[in-house]
């Protein structure tokens, strides 16, 4: 999880966007494979937060043209992934009142140029690359849908941790959570199980990454329970403790990938410090 | 030979290359990524101290490979995984060809695998049934993400690698090794499939296919099907060397491992010269999952699981006699060039 994020009250006024709104903005943008925040992976090199009213004629829009830089962890990352967070980061960007334009450029990798010139062109993926055969928005489903199954377990796993028993969890629907925005208690989730004669209290956090990613994933919590199998389905409780392995499983997986990104990343950002020193 | 509380461990490292990605053979941009990618490999998960420079990377001599794998004793026997690349390098990355000089001069301690593209047509299987002849190969490497011409890649269960792998079925070439790890097709398709493994798998029954790279970054896929597919194996090269400094999740994963697939199922490779199974071998033979991973998990990695990961699982795959090897390796080349008869006498007499 990220660490502190930056409120997004502090967003910027409508012609000063300063770095920290644009910063804050880009941390709700994931690498979609390791469901974690390009912010906190230190994926932007650069921010360039540009000359205010430059790009207005041709946005149509008044305010700033600004350009942010990515370097993933190697120059052979999916152009897939690195598409996705482009166009995300881009539209994140844009959001912000007084940007007028937004510019997102790959650094050091080996479609960088296709990447650029496609998603600041706002080309559809499939034209920046003439060769591409799948469906980007299936890619995305489906990375979305292991970060729920991910974010699924780590809320399971709060709540076995608070007491729940499977069958309790398997049926559980939205209406047995609340959220407590206000009071002291905001970090907590509070869960009504056996008929509302237990209150188990965990983590806020853990239960809104799951309904969130779960809702854009498209699972429909009116009709049906809060935890479902990897396959959309409800659990049953014969079941559930193979669910729960499938998700500790998604989990192990995600965080290894995220060492090996990590490990890559660190050992480029060593020999960009060592190019740059040899360069002085 | 590897020694653990006084018990022998055969190692055969299932997964090395003898690869040529110096300057005068790298022919193009993606030639030139492509080994700068996998010397970020090396140097992320290399000790300081035993890294080497990109320039030693690019081209090493067949004497240091051999020193590399068998000179301290960490590896006994190794198998070749050649990855062509014809559209990267000028006379090829990693060919069989190339492997089999060293098995020619080696016969006894390397095993070199054959390899197909589907995009090759009629030609493909005349080459195939070549590597058949001319080295008797066992089994194939497969690189799904090769590119060639306009195609950027090919799929496991495409209508012509069926045909393929029925060539493999006639020719008796019962091991098949997909590589399915990090990403490196560029492009959407196949970032993250291991479903053609499945398919593939049910289809051939009588092959065995050895996923290399476990799936990584989509164990969770591979596991499930492993869990379905007796037939398919995990090869544990890039998951290995995450012991050197991420020990938790290698713990984790080898936990996920052993749970869904079973000691039976897994195959140690060093990726040479990615990594060095002379320093990688000890370090994944001292690994020890934390309290709670053997709670979770309900496995450990003992001396016994870990004979059959680091050898005798490959042995099985590859009709190794272990114990005829060992007499073999009291006076072979490799064993008198670095001292080594004695480490497998001293087992025969302890017989």
């Amino acid at each position: 999880m990220s660490g502190e994020r930056l409120p997004s009250e502090s967003a910027p006024s409508a012609v000063t966007p300063r770095r920290a709104a644009v910063l804050n903005a880009l941390d709700g943008v994931t690498d979609p494979e390791l469901d974690r925040s390009i912010v906190e992976l230190d994926y932007i090199t650069e921010i360039d937060l540009g000359d205010g009213d430059s790009d207005a004629a041709d946005s149509g829009r008044c305010g700033r043209s600004v350009t942010v830089n990515l370097s993933l962890p190697t120059a052979w990352c999916s152009p897939a992934f690195a598409w996705l967070m482009m166009v995300d980061a881009r539209a994140a960007v844009e959001s912000l009142p007084g940007v007028a334009r937004a510019r997102v450029v790959l650094e050091d990798h080996v479609h960088e140029t296709e990447l650029t010139e496609g998603v600041n062109e706002g080309q559809p993926f499939a034209e920046a690359f003439d060769d591409a055969d799948g469906d980007l928005d299936a890619v995305r489903r489906e990375l979305d849908g292991k970060a729920r199954i991910v974010r699924q377990h780590r809320a399971l796993d709060a709540l076995l941790d608070a007491g729940a028993t499977p069958a309790q969890l398997v049926t559980l629907s939205t209406a047995d959570v609340t959220f407590d925005p206000d009071g002291p208690g905001s970090q907590r989730a509070v869960v009504s199980v056996a008929d509302g004669a237990i209150r188990l209290c965990i983590p806020r956090d853990s239960l809104v990454d799951y309904v969130e990613k779960a809702e854009s994933v498209g699972v429909d919590f009116e009709s049906g329970p809060v935890f479902r199998t990897p396959e959309g389905e409800p659990i049953s409780v014969d079941e559930f403790e193979l669910v729960r392995r499938r998700g500790r499983l998604a989990s192990v997986n995600m965080r290894g990938q995220g060492g090996v990104c990590a490990q890559l990343h660190e050992s480029r950002q060593r020999q960009r410090a060592r190019e740059a020193e040899s360069a002085d | 030979m590897y020694r653990q509380r006084g018990e022998d461990v055969f190692v055969i490292d299932a997964h090395v290359h003898h690869w040529d990605a110096s300057e005068e053979n790298v022919k193009n941009d993606g030639g030139e990524q492509f080994i700068r990618c996998f010397y970020d490999y090396h140097t992320g998960f290399t000790p300081e101290d035993r890294q080497w420079t990109l320039d030693e990377y690019r081209k090493y001599s067949a004497e240091r490979m051999v020193e590399d794998l068998f000179g301290n004793g960490a590896v006994d026997m190794a198998i070749f995984q050649p990855t062509h690349l014809h559209e990267f390098y000028e006379e090829g990355f990693n060919t069989v060809d190339d492997n089999a000089e060293l098995v020619e001069q080696y016969p006894e301690r390397f095993i070199v695998n054959g390899r197909f593209d589907p995009r090759d047509g009629e030609a493909g299987k005349r080459e195939l049934e070549r590597q058949k002849e001319e080295y008797d190969v066992d089994g194939v490497k497969l690189y799904t993400a090769e590119w060639k011409g306009d195609s950027k890649g090919w799929r496991l269960d495409d209508e012509e690698t069926f045909e393929f792998l029925e060539k493999c079925s006639e020719l008796g070439i019962e091991n098949v090794h997909p590589h399915k790890g990090p990403t490196i097709r560029p492009l959407n398709r196949d970032a993250f499939d291991v479903a053609d493994v499945d398919d593939a798998a049910t289809s051939f029954p009588e092959l065995n296919f050895v996923v290399e790279h476990v799936g990584l970054p989509r164990l969770d896929d591979f596991c499930w099907i492993g869990a379905q597919e007796p037939n398919v194996y995990g090869g544990l090269a890039v998951a290995a060397p995450m012991v050197q400094n991420r020990p938790r999740k290698f713990g984790e994963i080898m936990g996920e491992l052993l749970y869904w697939l079973g000691e039976d199922r897994l195959l140690f490779g060093s990726d040479y010269a990615l990594w060095n199974p002379d320093w990688l071998v000890e370090l994944v033979m001292e690994a020890e999952l934390t309290p709670e991973q053997r709670d979770e998990y309900g496995v450990e990695l003992t001396t016994d699981v870990l004979k059959k990961v680091m050898g005798e699982n490959a042995a099985r795959l590859y009709d190794i006699d272990i114990e005829e090897k060992k007499k073999q390796f009291e006076s072979d080349a490799i064993s008198e060039q670095f001292g080594l008869g004695d480490d497998y006498a001293a087992d025969a007499a302890a017989d």
